[in-house]
């Protein structure tokens, strides 16, 4: 299906749920202010859902929104969104019963940032940017260039193996595959893991003393739920207010481990991350130990335990003495 | 970096108060003899350690870091101690891969009956942190 039908049947879906009163409000996605961008749209207006987009841009994670929203929501989400919200259902921050979810099989989103690097063109010198399946096609002054879709996706979407949302009440699309051939370009967690330790612990040294500490990675983070977080505490005060890289390091490292088993890698951490800070190496890797250590993905199940709730009677031994 | 000369490293231990602060006090009253390069939190659980406690002893200069607990089946709260080696599982693993030694973070089980186990762990843990460099890990004050 393309993105228009999908689009348009979004819209009427939308609509059936506001007027038959099945949801109070309806989260999806409009067109943004600046050029290709795409924006959250909350409303309780039927008549707003002619506003609701699918196409390539709807980056943001909205499953973030459903913790602060009081009454039942209908949410667009794509795969690893709908993961999200299993997550946040596993964690009782929201009802199974109270969320409509209307699911789109995600083929992968475009990064604006890569487009913009690869064709060294900010992104309102460029025309159109229109995908047909496995390429991309934009258009500079009038003449379409051509790429394969695996330059321009988001990483994180160039690693998904989990397109298709695995909760839904509504299927916008057919089920889909992940990409084949994929390329990930900047985690390097692989390369990192090859370095010796000082070089590591050197390497995250520089990357945060960058960080600002402006706490975007978290606020976008629906894993981060916490109504108070342990930066804001003050008995005891556990990192100091100042971005100083100690500090700075020890919140995303203690963030990451706080979200273990309910981060998903949608990748909303680095993509909002304004010091390019690559965040992503971070989650991936917890991402991955998850896996490794428990066999656990975030979000796959919502009737399962929450990872660091459940247990077994043995596992994960070897280190204790 | 070279050690200083009589150079001996701290280790902060967080020790469940129903195990492992039992065995501690055990190893002490059966004069058991064991470095004294240990510091004791007495936590209600090892259950109750967020990973944080123990980032935030290395930023203070703790060399190393200890958390015991209950052996599986024996906890006072039934499960506070799978919970904790979930957690200590995943944080050792992360914190070494962002460049911390795996040495600086450790588990063990010590029983109520086992003073001469904690006065072993604590001996071990001491040797071991002994072979790493003193933490500098978060020294560089720019």
């Amino acid at each position: 299906m393309k993105n228009n039908e999908i689009q348009q049947r979004l819209r009427q879906e939308a609509k059936t749920l506001l007027e038959q009163g099945q949801v109070e409000y309806i989260v999806g996605y409009e067109t943004g202010s600046l050029k290709f961008t795409t924006t959250p749209l909350l409303t309780k207006n039927k008549d707003d859902t002619d506003r609701l987009i699918v196409n390539p841009f709807i980056v943001n994670n909205l499953s973030v929104y459903l913790t602060e929203i009081k009454g039942k929501v209908g949410i667009v989400a794509k795969g690893c969104d709908s993961r999200s919200v299993v997550s946040l259902i596993q964690d009782n921050k929201i009802a199974r019963e109270d969320i409509v979810i209307m699911g789109i099989p995600c083929p992968g989103l475009i990064d604006l940032k890569k487009v913009e690097l690869l064709l060294s063109k900010d992104r309102d010198e460029l025309g159109n940017i229109t995908r047909d399946e496995d390429r991309v096609v934009i258009t500079i002054d009038g003449k379409g260039r051509d790429f394969p879709i695996t330059e321009v996706l988001f990483d994180n979407c160039l690693e998904c193996q989990i397109p298709t949302p695995q909760e839904y009440d509504i299927l916008l699309g057919e089920p889909t595959t992940p990409i084949s051939g994929n390329v990930s370009k900047r985690t390097n967690i692989k390369e990192l893991e090859a370095t010796p330790r000082e070089e590591r612990w050197n390497f995250w040294k520089e990357e945060f003393s960058r960080c600002i500490r402006c706490y975007a990675c978290r606020n976008v983070c629906p894993a981060c739920f916490c109504q108070r977080c342990f930066v804001e505490e003050s008995e005891p005060q556990w990192i100091l207010p100042t971005p100083k890289w100690q500090d700075n390091l020890i919140f995303q490292v203690i963030r990451n481990i706080h979200v273990a088993g309910r981060c998903t890698d949608c990748g909303e951490c680095e993509r909002v991350c304004p010091m390019n800070i690559p965040l992503r190496s971070l989650t991936r890797k917890m991402y991955e130990i998850v896996d490794e250590l428990f066999q656990y993905k975030a979000g796959m199940d919502k009737n399962a335990l929450p990872l660091l709730t459940a247990y077994e009677p043995t596992e994960a031994e070897d280190f204790i003495r | 970096m070279k050690q200083e000369l009589g150079w001996e490293p701290k280790l902060l231990g967080f020790l469940c108060r129903w195990c492992s602060y039992a065995g501690a006090d055990l190893a002490g009253i059966s004069r058991k003899k064991y470095p004294a390069n240990i510091e004791v939190i007495r936590v209600p659980c090892s259950g109750r350690v967020d990973p944080l406690f123990i980032i935030k002893a290395l930023r203070l200069g703790f060399d190393g870091v200890l958390v015991s607990g209950c052996y599986p089946g024996d906890c006072h709260y039934q499960t506070g101690n799978y919970r904790a080696r979930r957690r200590m599982a995943i944080t050792k693993k992360f914190l070494e891969y962002i460049g911390i030694e795996p040495q600086r973070i450790q588990a063990s089980w010590v029983s109520a009956s086992e003073g001469g186990k904690f006065a072993e762990v604590v001996t071990a843990v001491t040797k071991e942190l002994k072979e790493i460099e003193h933490n500098q890990l978060f020294a560089d004050e720019k």
